[in-house]
């Protein structure tokens, strides 16, 4: 395991959204994920889709429970939600103290970026309570063949195509809060905050991609399967 | 240009070793990605969007329909088949050919004369970069929080025209959204920020 971070530190949020933490010694990834009681297959393909961005096993992962998925992905958005969003929004704010000239454009980026993060925030709220609880359903009712009172109400409020249809880009501000901040701003005094203000957005962009293809690439083609499976059952 | 982008699609592990040992002849060109199988191709192309793509038809299996459609969809890519076959030219539409019997000159030259359309397209690209005074005005009105319609309505133009000018602007300045756009505004100074809601 060790290895594998070595390799590529942006595993480390990875390896931690799974519950697993640092100080593993010489232990394989398959003893640690025995430990954690993480599904070993789901880990490694997961590791190898953010480590290498061409690897990319849609049939793999299509095989895993979207149970596991799911809750992957909710451990992602508390992280963007509870750390990301909220320590960039820190070192902006800590931006703004400490010039006292460039202040007012200071201040656009700020609420630039508050506006970015409501957006994503209000997205990935979307998807907790109501794209997830239905995936859920739908999965539960392709497993056992049975259609429960609650899951039949579930299903028919939703559809995934609705899902796919309104999964806009909620990265187009974040590109261009990095451009902006790139090609146009003359940068403050401080040039240490700022450029790590740019290289955490751009860390973060990395991340929301590999989150967003993991949604698009193996949970929605999954959910339209499902989705024919029920539409028989009913 | 500074670096024009090449993705070699090509099975033979020794055509491919060749063609990339030819292009570190060629200045100014680097090769960003080698595959040796279809799996993937089309899809990694659209992030990586190379200036060109050199590819073997038969990863395809030489399938022209899937190839040639495929490859028009690919925005400013120019397209290099590589084949043993006669009279490729012929079958799949492309911006030039390489025949496995072509001598080293030959081979270089195509590449050249390549690399020269590129280096063209993008001075011209190059050289409006900046927004214009209409532009401006209508980046003014964008920022200002107005629809289109508003717009089109104010200046006396219609709505199609001004999806254009937004289209060229969004182009020029490599910003896409509503508020990107107004945090440029108040940079250069087309508006204060008093007037943004």
């Amino acid at each position: 395991m060790a290895d594998v971070i070595q390799m590529n530190y942006m595993l480390i949020p990875v390896i931690y959204r799974f519950g697993i933490n640092l100080g593993f010694g010489d232990k394989t990834v398959k003893e640690i994920c025995d430990e954690t009681e993480v599904d070993l297959n789901f880990f490694l393909q997961l590791v190898n889709t953010y480590h290498d961005k061409d690897y990319f096993p849609k049939e793999e992962l299509q095989t895993i429970p979207s149970k596991n998925i799911v809750a992957y992905l909710k451990m992602t958005h508390s992280s963007y939600l509870n750390e990301k969003l909220s320590e960039i929004e820190g070192l902006i704010e800590a931006l703004q103290h400490a010039e006292a000239e460039d202040e007012k454009y200071i201040l656009l980026i700020r609420n630039f970026f508050e506006g970015y993060k409501n957006e994503l925030t209000e997205h990935i709220m979307h998807e907790e309570e109501l794209v997830f609880p239905y995936v859920l359903a739908v999965e539960e009712i392709c497993k056992t063949g049975m259609v429960s009172a609650r899951n039949r109400q579930l299903y028919e409020s939703f559809s995934i195509v609705e899902y796919q249809d309104g999964h806009d880009d909620v990265e187009e501000k974040l590109m261009d809060l990095k451009t902006i901040m790139i090609k146009y701003l003359t940068p403050p005094s401080n040039t240490n905050l700022y450029h790590k203000i740019i290289q955490l957005l751009f860390m973060l962009e990395q991340d929301l991609n590999y989150h967003s293809r993991i949604e698009d690439k193996v949970l929605i083609p999954k959910m339209i399967l499902m989705e024919k499976t029920v539409a028989e059952l009913i | 240009m500074d670096n024009i982008t090449i993705v070699v699609a090509e099975a033979s592990c020794l055509i491919q070793k060749g063609l990339v040992a030819l292009l570190k002849n060629l200045d100014g060109t680097q090769v960003i990605q080698k595959l040796d199988k279809a799996e993937g191709l089309f899809e990694s192309l659209s992030t990586l969007k190379p200036n060109i793509l050199i590819l073997n038809p038969d990863l395809f299996d030489g399938n022209a329909d899937l190839i040639n459609q495929s490859c028009a969809k690919l925005e400013a890519c120019k397209l290099v088949i590589i084949s043993n076959e006669k009279e490729v030219e012929n079958k799949y539409s492309a911006d030039a050919y390489i025949h496995y019997s072509d001598r080293q000159d030959k081979i270089m030259d195509c590449f050249e004369s390549l690399k020269e359309d590129l280096d063209k397209k993008y001075k011209k690209e190059k050289s409006d970069d900046t927004i214009s005074a209409r532009e401006k005005n209508i980046l003014k009105h964008i920022a200002l929080g107005l629809t289109n319609k508003e717009i089109a309505d104010q200046l006396f133009i219609s709505i199609h025209t001004v999806v254009t000018h937004r289209k060229n602007i969004t182009q020029k300045l490599g910003i896409k959204s509503v508020s990107g756009l107004t945090v440029y505004a108040i940079l250069n100074n087309l508006i204060s920020m008093d007037e943004v809601k």
